[in-house]
């Protein structure tokens, strides 16, 4: 089998602990924030993987290691077989090139101040790609072209203030294009966008995937923005994948108590449809001080007496498909 | 509310607003030419000037301070020399002091701000403890001293200045650099892979320079205010004439014992008139440049309701409505509600005859996407709207009274009690160094002035505990609390005077799904136990489906259809509502193709003529873009499109 463009093995951050006052007067250690708990996944090319969960679950924190703006505190993220966390200098400089991000928020991540061409334009003068100044304008022509925005004369000298929402977050995406990478990170693509426009940029980001092979991690709290364009869905909790496996497998069937609860309060627009929704009480816990046990048990509805004591790993549910609860690997026992 | 955004946004990311909202400080235009007029004097003294003052000519007694004659139009000086002349040339000397000296603040001031601002660390504090101490020293005092020790001349007395005088620039500069580093498009650059020297350039830079420029224009009168302060005590190069040079020799040598007016007056004059106009111009251009010196909307006092207003009288326009609480009096009846906003092409409409009734208990979704005039509506209900908006006709009616037609306090007092409003940023309005109980107790006392200290912290206890929030918690700080029980204790804050109606603008966007679960689940309750009336505004019909009764459906700025929700969903009868379902992924059909509606809602100043949703249906026909749609009576609801009209359903 040949690499797959992205291998993340066994990935964990850790942050310095803040110290309250009674930690200082106590001289208690401040233990380490554990945000990203030992992750793995592959990721082929042309290939869409999201990563569900609610705030505080990691899956940020993932993103900026998959971009290498952060650097793991174990484990490693492989792209194209060369080690993003251990590269500093030129050679990370030439993996920003490969891998680029799609930011959430198209009304902020666009300076007022520059034109379209210019923020188009920007990366590729940062990495001093074209050749010549008509080679700048080809690319810069390409890449709007690949994100959507024809005819390119009728973009190119907009500002951001002059575009709707759909279609600045489409010179986001001709940004992260210009450089022609393998791999993009989006980090909640759409979640500020109206869901009239939701769909074509989603349209948009799998057609990539499909047509240029791009490998996309989408990073995202709502399930049903990633349902009919992601390939292959991992839910966090906590610095956890919990459960990890095909859309349709994890739609239709999830397995972690988590991922159905999560699930079941996507909203459906038909209030004829009967359900009954898993509303957990409270919100994650604060990740510097991950319960003992299945980290999810104190929330859990079907928790039982051994959840508080195992950690359950991942067990295979299906076919490619893992899910990591105590009572999955009951399950498995019994066939 | 992207209306909003476009009436409201700082003209600082729009050059050519900025050179407008400029133009419209006429104090701004004086000082510009003020100053044209000082600089235009001193490049052209040569030419202007009837006398050269510098050249030695032989004087008598009988020239020393001559009063002003045809020959010398400001008199002459104690040393016999045209008053007028040196007047001009005085503004060469003054001019270049200051600009000189301005410009040495400028580049030390502006390092240090870019400098403590972007790179921040220990650098930072140590370079902005250094401005601090600079700038508790009296400029004036150090001054004296360090051109009494340096030996007085032009050079010396510009150097000094400049070094003093940086201060003001580096704190400001240092602020904006800070917003700036932190913003999201230099995150975005930083993961291009883009060096500290590519996002100074291309990123910092141009949103430093404005500022600077206002800046400049308030440092060079300054410095010019300096050099003339220690010509006049004598501090100055005598050899070259200043205005304060000219003060200094007229005071010295005994203008006024001879009554020499003239020798003191003009000098004195140009100063003023420079430092005038500088400071004219710097307010001008900070004003325009400067966007946090921008109101926000709701601290706006004008009226927000036109003058010649129709009033609708109550039963004029029965609306075809629906549903088992019609027959009971509904709480909130909005009529025909236009309001306009001021735009660039004169006011526009952004909201144009909307109706709908709320009842008690009841929950109602008002649905669009960004721009339809959701957000608008309601501000206009709640009588917020920012400044530059208005309502021009309609009414809307409280429980029998128009809200319209009160001000001052009785507003006020309405607005809370009866009218609570719980909105996306809120979660941010709560008082950081004050316990989330605290400040419910004083909402409650606010308004049940006999209410006891204890009787209060039960109250808070109890409506803290009907929002999911343990009452211990009472006695805590906001920043202890996450996103969603902010958002918990904002609506406990709008509980707490037990109103009838509850407006929510997007009260759960910036949440995660299962806290948005939560919150909906709690806002329905809240309609149901306590009969409250709730509008929940929102442009995810998932939201809606959840917890709305009834669905008021809006677009660019009208009602376009609406009905009970269940029908809504199952039957939409208005094109527009069909796509926005159609856009919108449904886990329980995973395999619908997904399609959004392509184009986006008409700006206010780009209204279509007939149907405003003709340009994007797919239905669309000739009438659609000649006539604008009535509302039609449909599937036990209202939709404004002709596919409706009986007349064409039957050919």
């Amino acid at each position: 089998m040949t690499e797959p463009l992205l291998r993340v093995e066994d990935l964990t951050k850790e942050f310095a602990g803040r110290a309250t006052f009674g930690d200082l007067v106590r001289r208690r250690a401040v233990p380490p924030v554990r945000a990203v708990d030992g992750i793995s996944f592959e990721l082929r090319a042309g290939e869409v993987l999201a990563i569900v969960g609610e705030s505080g679950c990691g899956k940020t924190t993932t993103g900026n290691l998959l971009m290498g703006l952060l650097r793991p505190s174990s484990g490693r993220v492989m792209l194209e077989g060369s080690e993003v966390g251990a590269l500093s200098g030129r050679g990370l400089q030439k993996l920003r090139r490969r891998v680029q991000m799609v930011f959430q928020d198209p009304y902020e991540s666009l300076n007022p101040r520059m034109r379209v061409h210019e923020i188009v334009a920007e990366p590729l003068r940062v990495h001093r790609v074209a050749t010549s100044p008509e080679d700048l304008a080809a690319r810069v022509a390409t890449a709007l072209t690949s994100a959507g925005l024809t005819p390119t004369d009728a973009y190119v000298d907009r500002f951001a203030f002059e575009m709707s929402g759909g279609q600045r977050q489409r010179v986001v995406i001709a940004a992260a294009l210009a450089l022609e990478p393998t791999l993009l990170v989006a980090d909640e693509p759409v979640s500020m966008l109206d869901v009239s426009i939701r769909a074509e940029i989603l349209n948009l980001l799998s057609g990539l995937a499909r047509e240029q092979g791009i490998g996309i991690v989408m990073i995202t709290h709502d399930l049903s923005t990633v349902a009919a364009y992601a390939d292959r869905i991992a839910v966090m909790y906590l610095g956890r994948i919990v459960e990890h496996g095909p859309t349709r497998q994890v739609l239709a069937d999830p397995k972690h108590p988590y991922a159905r609860a999560l699930l079941s309060v996507v909203p459906i627009p038909d209030p004829s449809v009967r359900r009954t929704p898993v509303i957990l009480s409270g919100e994650t816990p604060d990740p510097s001080r991950i319960p003992p046990g299945c980290r999810f048990h104190p929330r859990c509805p079907l928790a039982f007496d051994r959840c508080p004591t195992v950690d359950p790993p991942l067990f295979d549910v299906g076919p490619d498909h893992q899910a990591a609860c105590l009572l999955v690997e009951a399950d498995e026992h019994k066939q | 509310m992207s209306v909003l955004i476009e009436a409201t946004a700082p003209p600082s990311v729009e050059p050519r607003g900025a050179l407008r909202s400029f133009l419209r400080h006429r104090m701004g235009v004086i000082g510009a030419a003020m100053l044209a007029l000082a600089v235009f004097v001193a490049v052209a003294a040569p030419v202007l000037a009837p006398y050269d003052p510098y050249a030695n000519v032989r004087v008598s007694i009988l020239d020393i301070y001559q009063a002003p004659s045809g020959e010398h139009f400001l008199g002459t000086d104690d040393g016999g020399k045209d008053v007028f002349s040196s007047l001009l040339y005085g503004a060469r000397v003054s001019l270049i002091a200051g600009f000189a000296a301005a410009a040495i603040a400028l580049f030390i001031g502006g390092l240090v701000g870019i400098v403590a601002g972007y790179r921040g660390g220990w650098v930072g504090s140590v370079l902005m403890r250094i401005t601090d101490f600079f700038l508790v020293i009296p400029d004036l005092a150090l001054q004296i001293v360090l051109v009494a020790i340096i030996g007085p001349s032009l050079g010396t007395i510009i150097f000094v200045i400049g070094i003093l005088g940086w201060t003001t620039t580096a704190r400001l500069v240092r602020s904006q650099a800070l917003t700036v580093r932190e913003r999201k498009y230099v995150m975005r650059a930083r993961a291009i892979g883009a060096g500290d020297a590519h996002i100074l350039r291309r990123h910092i830079l141009p949103a430093v320079l404005p500022l600077m420029l206002a800046n400049m224009v308030l440092v060079i009168s300054l410095a010019i205010l300096s050099e003339s302060t220690l010509a006049f005590l004598g501090l100055g190069d005598p050899t070259v004439i200043s205005w304060g040079q000219m003060l200094n020799f007229a005071f010295g040598r005994g203008a006024v014992s001879a009554g020499a007016w003239w020798a003191l007056l003009p000098p004195g004059f140009a100063i003023v008139w420079v430092v005038l106009g500088t400071t004219l111009l710097g307010t001008a251009l900070e004003d325009a440049l400067n966007p946090r010196l921008k109101r926000h909307h709701l601290e706006a006092a004008g009226s927000d309701v036109a003058r010649g207003r129709d009033v609708p009288t109550l039963d004029a326009p029965t609306l075809a409505m629906t549903g088992s609480s019609a027959d009971a009096s509904p709480i909130l009846r909005v009529r025909d509600l236009s309001i306009e906003f001021d735009t660039t092409a004169g006011p526009k409409l952004a909201v144009e005859g909307v109706s709908f009734d709320l009842n008690r208990g009841e929950t109602l979704g008002l649905v669009g996407e960004s721009g339809c005039g959701k957000t608008t509506t309601v501000l206009g209900v709640l009588r917020l709207l920012p400044p530059g908006g208005r309502v021009v006709s309609g009414s809307v009616w409280f429980d029998g009274d128009d809200l319209l037609g009160i001000d001052g306090p009785a507003l006020r007092s309405f607005r809370w009690t009866r009218l609570s409003l719980v909105f996306q940023g809120a979660m941010n309005a709560l008082n950081p160094v004050r316990t989330v109980g605290d400040q419910i107790a004083e909402a409650v006392r606010l308004h049940a002035p006999g209410t006891t200290k204890r009787e209060a912290a039960d109250q808070v206890a109890e409506l803290l505990e009907r929002v999911g929030i343990g009452r211990r918690r009472a006695n805590e700080y906001p920043h202890t609390y996450s996103g969603g029980m902010r958002q918990r204790a904002m609506i406990a804050l709008a509980l707490s005077c037990g109103p009838d109606v509850i407006v929510a603008d997007e009260p759960t966007t910036a949440l995660d799904v299962m806290i948005q679960a939560q919150i909906l689940e709690l806002l329905g309750g809240i309609a149901r136990d306590f009969g409250t009336g709730i509008i929940i505004v929102t442009h995810d019909l998932g939201v809606v489906a959840q917890v709305c009764d009834r669905v008021v459906v809006m677009y660019g700025g009208g009602v376009a259809e609406e009905n009970q929700a269940a029908t809504l969903f199952r039957e939409p009868q208005h094109p527009y509502t069909q796509e926005l379902l159609q856009s919108f992924p449904d886990l329980a059909h995973p395999d619908r193709p997904l399609r959004g509606i392509p184009g986006s809602p008409p700006r206010i100043d780009d209204m279509p003529v007939g149907c405003r949703f003709a340009p994007r249906c797919p239905h669309a026909f000739d009438r659609c873009g000649a006539e604008r749609p009535p509302d039609y009576p449909a599937a036990g609801g209202r939709a404004a499109c002709f596919l409706l009209d009986p007349e064409e359903r039957g050919s």
